[in-house]
């Protein structure tokens, strides 16, 4: 059984690809989650505003597609995000928004 | 909960046990009075479940028949055969035959309703086909029905009959071991076995003691139980085989069973029970490497079957009288040899006394005055003078005669031992010879002596030598009237050949075979004389053949005789440890005297005879006296020298004082003649530096001066000269007091002789000591027991034979004071230990007396010893026996008895370091020592091969190894090596070999006493913990529990943790009034009832109300305080009640503490069926929950809250700390000064408790871990920030321990445990996988899961094993 997540690919108004991210990222899923990328062609918005737990694993396929990505996170990613240097490498909105109410 | 829901409850009634449910539930219960399960009453299903959940052996009675209900634990521990018989079945029908025992009991529950109590209680119970003694502590208590009616009884019973019996037999076999007094003979030993026998006569009914005599039969040494005179107990058993009691067996060590029918067994006594004995068991008195010294009948208790604990049992008690009876033996024997010993030494020492006192003391009588006598009528007339002379040469020769029988004697005792030193044999032989030359020559012989050198040394004692000598010249001189005398040596074969022959008158032929025999003489012999003693030759032989020689003797009748000796050159014929000074006092002047005497010129008297050979100025017969000359003018020293020589003198002259004073050193002169005036040393000068050194300040001085006058002479003899002569002086002047001063040096010395023969004859050690405490003079004996000969002469202090201040400070400290008390008193008598050369230990008594020195006015200490190691030793051994046994019989296991008897070793050798190892079946053999921390492998491999050779020797046999002795003894649990490490300078002696051997016995015996109570012991203890609670305890929960009556370890608190059917845990604490093991009896009930009720799903009100009619029909158990609770782990949410107990504690993270002071009521059974409260409380995140028994907190002259407010404190400060820290500090500051006075227990748990997962190396288990560790972290009252970081770093570590345990192995599981403290949070991931170290290239998003940890916890450890990888992560919790 892996990690439960879906994967929806959509896109903006705009145009711009968009790959809707919901459930948690880990070694059990993240062959699926980097086939979900390499479907998308070009620029590719990311949203992980649903996601609720990020692994290293999932980082790495993030590194991976580093250069036509572009990451919408919530606050809970914000330090793994940060710390492993994937800000740094590619743009990522959402981080500093405030949590939303609960 | 309703029954519609539910199968019906009775078929749940037997489902608590398995076993006896099962057999319960196929009982026909129509056809008993209680009908069929579905119709009992409420409280009927309850006992019953409460009865089959227990582990406590329990059985219940109900009904008008009192129908029979058991749980398993009564089934296997009571019932035996009558299971499953018994279920169903009237009590008094399952019981009949104790019915008498117990019918009143069950009488008096039912009708008062009270409960009884019995403790080890003997019953006779037919449970294995006969009546068996047995004893049972049980309680009868009344069960009521739903209308509070008592319709039966339930019974809570414990098995005691091994515990009773074991301590009945322990108590005998104690009380066997534990003589305190010095057993002396058989007849007490015996006595006393026989009266601790007597005390135990239920296992003991009869017994009888039969000692084997020489005949094959035996005598009755010994009875219990039974009277004298008894048929069965005949005083004497004839060896054959239609005795009473058959011998056979036991004579060959074997045990045997005699069935007690015939018809000498009417009438036997049955000792404590009803009916006597139908069996007995005859055990044999077994002795160390020897026939049994006897056997031992045991009439045997018939309700009990004779199993290896009885039989153990009886030989044990068989072992113990045989251990009298041989050390009562073997104490006898050696009693008889020492008294024999003493009476052979008094007998000799006696002997050699009164030679000593009898001849030698007289003879000194009539020498001194006589000498005297002769100086002071020296001008008398010529008749006179010839009876003096006659007289003394007769003393003379008496004298001759009685050390040559002192020679004699010792030589035939043994005693005397060659001095034997390096001689050329030649050369003495010749100068003795020449001694006899003036004899011979007088008498008109030729005198030939005919001596060229010999090639080698040979080893003779001179003065033995001289013995031989002067006998055979003095023989041959006697009977050869004409013709020659000669002596001749020669080398020949090897050997040293000295013949003496004479042209004498010959020996007949029939008379040279008796020849040397002992006071044989040739009769009618023509000799110069009749006298004669007829024991010369045979002393002549003796000597010879006492340095490896032989004599032999030629003679023909009328042509003479010839003697020749054979020595061996060299020494190694020669014993090794001679003497290193002559004990033989062959002196030549008698000898000489007495053969002048037989010639016709001496007897015509005279003094032209002395003057032709100088005699009488001689300090030695024959020996010229030497006369030292110092003068510094040339011309005087040579006058003087000529003057001298002259006269017979040997003169050695010296240029000064310094020459003088060497000269005297190397060799001390009978007198020295000093000028006054000289060169570098004066005269003066020469007297005082003689006087000054002990070794000469004998040595006569005559000053020559100059100088005439009173003055002059007064300072010379001042200075200490004997004599001062002035010049002028006349050469016949000089020559008289020269003479006059080497003849009283020559007195002197006959006197020291004579004191020193005394001395010598002394069988006891004989010392001088002088005020500094130097010994200055030693005799023979001394040497003989300490070792020290006179050539150390002078021994300082502190004298070599004092035992060593550094190992042995004891040994010291006794010696040394000993000897200070010397100066303190005129006499006294001590015993104290030495040290021989060869290092062994001595005892000796010392008898000293305080003298002044008749010369010196000095105070000297004149002492004798003789050696009492032997005696000494015995005490010892008693001593060392004694101390064994007590430490033995109080010892408490067999490890305790084991290692205070290796301690106790180690004292008694003043052993370095004490072992044994016992070698087992299987496994390795197990270590104990002196040293901590010993073990097989520690060893070292040489240790461990000799001690596994010991291991195959005969029990009880010391075995001395290099710097080490081993013995090997019998242990219940296989064989058993003792090895001691000795001091390297103790010799291990037969002494010491045989207390080892005697100790090693009692040792294996106390062993095996001491392991019979090491297995009773685990018995309790295995009992205690049955009724004592859980020994696992679910996570979260730590327990202390100390009961304040030792050594029991339950009392009458408990504490409980149940799991709930429901997830939920049911958490107990209580306190039973009253400690010990009666309360324990009612703790345990009601902690079984109590467990029983939570099981039910009752609440912690409802449970205790239940409690309440429990308690109400125990006694003891009412007014119990009992905190009840049920806790969910999942919410933290605790239901409780309290019945009259002390509030619990709840200290939460931020460092208040609340008192859980609701629901609280009356303790119980006080107030029945008043509905009791009951409250709720949610315990905080990372809170910690204190319950605990009054004991805790309780103190006199302090109030109850002082106590609980400290603990609150405790707790408080201690939130952070682990668990069972925060236990153990509780423990510790609230315990009084004194150590806790109550029973003590208390329960700690903290919320949520500790999560621990196990799962596969599965990748797909991630997210099932993380919802399960995320639900953790929340009811820890993490931050969802907080929480994320702790799930990262955690699924980091997993994921990485899921990749390795993945790739090594299919079955590979990872580990998970996280848990909180105050704000403190412990995250640890293990697996069995090995870790990679981390290669970015390989797999980049690994060493990121690292760098992650990292970033999100405080502190990381990775530690990889062999086994796997451990990750330990920290990080403090925000606030």
């Amino acid at each position: 059984m892996t990690t439960p997540l879906t994967l929806t690919p959509g896109s903006r108004p705009d145009g711009t690809a968009v790959l809707k991210v919901v459930g948690e990222i880990d070694m059990s899923n993240i062959a699926a989650f980097a086939a979900a990328l390499e479907d998308v062609p070009g620029r590719v918005v990311v949203d992980l505003t649903g996601v609720d737990y990020l692994d290293s694993a999932g980082l790495s396929v993030l590194f991976t597609h580093a250069d036509h990505v572009e990451l919408l996170a919530s606050p809970l990613l914000a330090p793994v995000i940060t710390i492993s240097g994937l800000a740094e490498v590619t743009t990522v909105r959402g981080l500093r928004e405030p949590a939303a109410p609960e | 909960m309703t029954r519609s829901d539910e199968p019906p409850a009775w078929a749940d009634v037997f489902a608590a046990d398995g076993g006896v449910g099962r057999d319960l539930a196929a009982v026909d219960w129509a056809r008993t009075p209680l009908g069929p399960p579905a119709d009992w009453s409420q409280g009927l299903r309850t006992a019953v479940s409460i009865l089959l959940s227990s582990r406590f052996p329990m059985w219940l009675a109900w009904g008008p028949e009192l129908t029979f209900f058991c749980n398993a634990a009564y089934r296997h521990d009571t019932l035996g055969r009558k299971y499953p018989w018994a279920l169903g079945r009237p009590a008094t029908e399952v019981w009949a035959e104790i019915r008498d025992d117990i019918g009143p009991r069950i009488e008096t529950v039912l009708t008062t309703g009270e409960a009884t109590w019995d403790e080890a209680l003997l019953l006779l119970l037919e449970r294995s086909g006969y009546p068996e003694e047995t004893y049972h502590t049980f309680s009868y208590s009344p069960l009521r029905d739903d209308s509070g009616g008592v319709v039966g009884m339930l019974c809570v019973v414990s098995e005691d009959t091994q515990k009773v019996i074991g301590e009945r037999r322990m108590a005998t076999l104690r009380d066997l071991g534990s003589d305190p007094s010095v057993v002396r003979t058989e007849r007490e030993t015996l006595a006393f076995s026989c009266r601790q026998l007597d005390r135990n006569r239920r296992d003991l009914p009869f017994t009888l003691t039969y000692l084997f005599q020489d005949d094959g039969g035996a005598r009755l040494a010994g009875t219990t139980g039974i009277a004298a005179g008894h048929p069965a107990a005949p005083t004497v058993l004839p060896a054959d085989a239609r005795a009473v009691w058959p011998s056979a067996a036991p004579a060959l060590g074997e045990s045997a069973v005699v069935e007690l029918d015939g018809p000498a067994f009417t009438g036997l006594p049955a000792g404590d029970w009803a009916e006597p004995p139908v069996r007995a068991l005859l055990v044999p008195l077994q002795q160390q490497g020897a026939a049994p010294h006897g056997f031992l009948v045991a009439g045997l208790n018939r309700y009990r079957p004779l199993d290896e604990g009885y039989r153990g049992f009886v030989e044990l008690v068989a072992g113990h009288i045989a251990a009298g009876v041989a050390s009562a033996r073997g104490y006898q024997a050696q009693q008889r040899r020492a008294e024999e010993l003493a009476e052979l030494d008094r007998a000799k020492t006696a002997f050699f006394a009164n030679i000593s006192h009898e001849f030698r003391t007289p003879l000194t009588l009539i020498m001194g005055p006589l000498a005297e006598l002769r100086d002071r009528l020296a001008g008398a007339e010529p008749a006179i003078r010839e009876d003096l002379e006659v007289v003394h040469r007769n003393a003379l020769r008496l004298a001759k005669l009685v050390n040559t029988l002192l020679d004699f004697s010792r030589i035939e005792a043994g005693r005397t031992r060659a001095a034997y030193e390096p001689v050329d044999l030649a050369a003495l032989t010749a100068e003795l010879a020449s001694v006899f030359r003036s004899a011979v020559t007088r008498a008109g012989l030729a005198f030939e002596v005919d001596c060229p050198p010999l090639p080698e040394p040979v080893h003779v004692d001179r003065g033995m030598w001289e013995g031989v000598v002067l006998n055979l010249l003095s023989n041959a001189l006697k009977f050869t009237f004409e013709g020659s005398i000669g002596v001749s040596t020669r080398a020949e074969d090897g050997q040293a050949v000295v013949t003496v022959e004479d042209t004498g008158i010959g020996v007949p032929p029939k008379e040279l075979p008796r020849l040397f025999e002992r006071f044989h003489r040739v009769e009618n012999a023509r000799g110069r004389s009749g006298e004669g003693s007829g024991i010369g030759l045979a002393l002549v032989r003796e000597l010879v053949e006492l340095h490896g020689g032989t004599i032999t003797v030629d003679s023909q009748e009328g042509r003479g005789t010839r003697f020749t000796i054979r020595l061996p050159f060299g020494r190694a014929h020669l014993p090794a440890d001679a003497p290193a000074r002559s004990e033989v006092s062959v002196t030549a002047e008698p000898y000489v005297r007495e053969a002048l005497r037989w010639l016709p010129s001496e007897r015509d008297g005279g003094q032209d005879g002395e003057q032709v050979v100088g005699e009488p100025a001689a300090s030695g017969p024959g020996v010229p006296a030497t006369v030292l000359v110092a003068d510094d003018n040339a011309d005087m020293r040579s006058y003087l020298a000529r003057l001298l020589a002259g006269a017979g003198y040997r003169v050695r002259p010296v240029g000064d004082g310094v020459k003088a004073l060497e000269a005297i050193r190397a060799q001390e002169p009978d007198l020295v003649i000093s000028d006054v005036m000289m060169p570098r040393m004066d005269g003066l000068a020469l007297v005082s530096a003689l006087r000054a050194d002990p070794r000469t300040e004998a040595v006569p001085v005559l000053l020559l001066s100059a100088r005439a006058g009173q003055d002059a002479s007064i300072e010379g003899l001042q200075a200490g000269a004997d004599d001062y002569l002035v010049k002028p002086f006349t050469a016949a002047e000089l020559l008289a007091r020269v003479r006059a001063h080497v003849e009283l040096a020559r007195l002197r010395n006959h006197h020291a002789r004579w004191r020193t023969a005394l001395v010598e004859s002394l069988q006891e050690a004989f010392f001088v000591c002088d005020e500094e405490g130097t010994v200055v003079e030693i005799n023979a004996a001394f040497t003989e027991i300490i070792g020290y000969g006179p050539e150390g002469l002078p021994y300082r202090m502190v004298h070599p034979w004092w035992p060593d201040a550094e190992t042995d400070p004891e040994a010291y400290r006794q010696t040394a004071e000993a000897f200070e008390s010397l100066g303190d008193r005129r006499r006294g008598n001590y015993t104290v230990p030495l040290v021989h050369r060869d290092g062994r230990r001595l005892w000796v008594s010392v008898l000293f007396n305080l003298t002044q020195d008749p010369d010196t006015g000095r105070t000297v200490a004149v002492g004798t010893f003789h050696d009492v190691t032997a005696e000494r030793c015995a005490i010892q051994r008693e001593t060392a026996l004694a101390a064994l046994s007590v430490r033995l019989s109080r010892a408490t296991s067999s490890a305790e008895a084991l290692a205070g008897a290796l301690e106790q070793f180690k004292d008694l050798w003043r052993a370095r370091r004490v072992l044994s190892v016992v070698f087992t079946e299987r496994g390795e053999p197990t270590v104990t020592g002196t040293d901590t921390a010993l073990s097989w492998d520690g060893l070292g491999e040489e240790h461990r091969a000799v001690l596994t050779g010991l291991r195959g020797r005969p029990a009880l046999s010391p075995v001395t190894q290099g710097a080490g002795v081993g013995v090997t003894l019998e242990h219940p649990e296989g064989a058993l090596v003792l090895w001691l490490d000795l001091d390297e300078h103790r010799p291990f002696t037969d002494q010491d070999e045989l207390l080892l051997s005697v100790l090693a016995g009692h040792l294996a015996q106390g062993l095996i006493r001491a392991h019979q109570i090491d297995q009773q012991r685990e018995t309790a203890l295995a009992l205690q913990r049955a009724i004592l609670g859980p020994s696992r305890l679910p996570e979260g929960f730590v327990v202390r529990y100390e009961p304040a009556a030792r050594p029991l370890g339950v009392g009458g608190d408990w504490y409980d943790i149940v799991a709930l059917p429901d997830g939920r845990i049911g958490v107990v604490l209580g306190d039973c009034v009253g400690r010990g093991l009666k309360a324990a009896a009612v703790m345990g009930q009601l902690r079984s009832a109590c467990r029983a009720l939570l099981l039910q799903q009752q609440g912690p009100a409802s449970t205790l109300m239940a409690l309440d009619h429990f308690a109400a029909g125990i006694p003891g158990a009412v007014c119990t305080t009992v905190f009840c609770g049920v806790l969910d782990p999942a919410t933290g949410e605790l239901t409780y009640s309290s019945a009259g107990h002390p509030p619990a504690v709840l200290a939460k993270a931020d460092g208040s503490t609340t008192l859980l002071d609701r629901g609280r009521s009356t303790p119980l059974a006080v107030r029945m069926d008043v509905g009791r409260p009951e409250a709720e409380c949610a315990l905080p995140p990372r809170s910690t929950l204190l319950v605990y028994t009054d004991g805790l907190v309780e103190r006199r002259r302090s109030p109850l809250t002082a106590g609980i407010d400290q603990a609150a404190g405790v707790v408080r400060d201690g939130r952070g700390a682990t668990l069972d820290d925060l236990a153990d500090l509780l423990m510790t500051r609230l315990a009084p000064a004194g150590g806790y006075d109550d029973d003590v227990a208390l329960l700690l748990y903290r919320y949520p408790a500790p999560l621990e997962l196990t799962f596969p190396a599965d990748p797909a288990q991630l997210a099932p871990v993380r919802r399960a560790l995320r639900g953790w972290l929340e009811r820890c009252g993490l931050s969802p920030d907080a929480a994320q970081n702790v799930l990262l770093a955690a699924g980091e570590a997993c994921a990485n321990a899921i990749e390795h345990g993945y790739r090594d192995a299919a079955r590979a599981h990872v580990r998970l445990r996280v848990e909180a403290a105050v704000d403190d949070l412990r995250l640890t991931v293990a697996d069995n996988g090995r870790w990679k170290t981390p290669r970015p290239q390989d797999n980049p998003h690994r060493g990121r899961g690292v760098a992650l940890m990292r970033a999100t916890m405080r502190h990381v450890t990775i530690t990889p094993g062999p086994v796997g990888t451990v990750v330990d992560m920290r990080m403090r919790i925000p606030r």
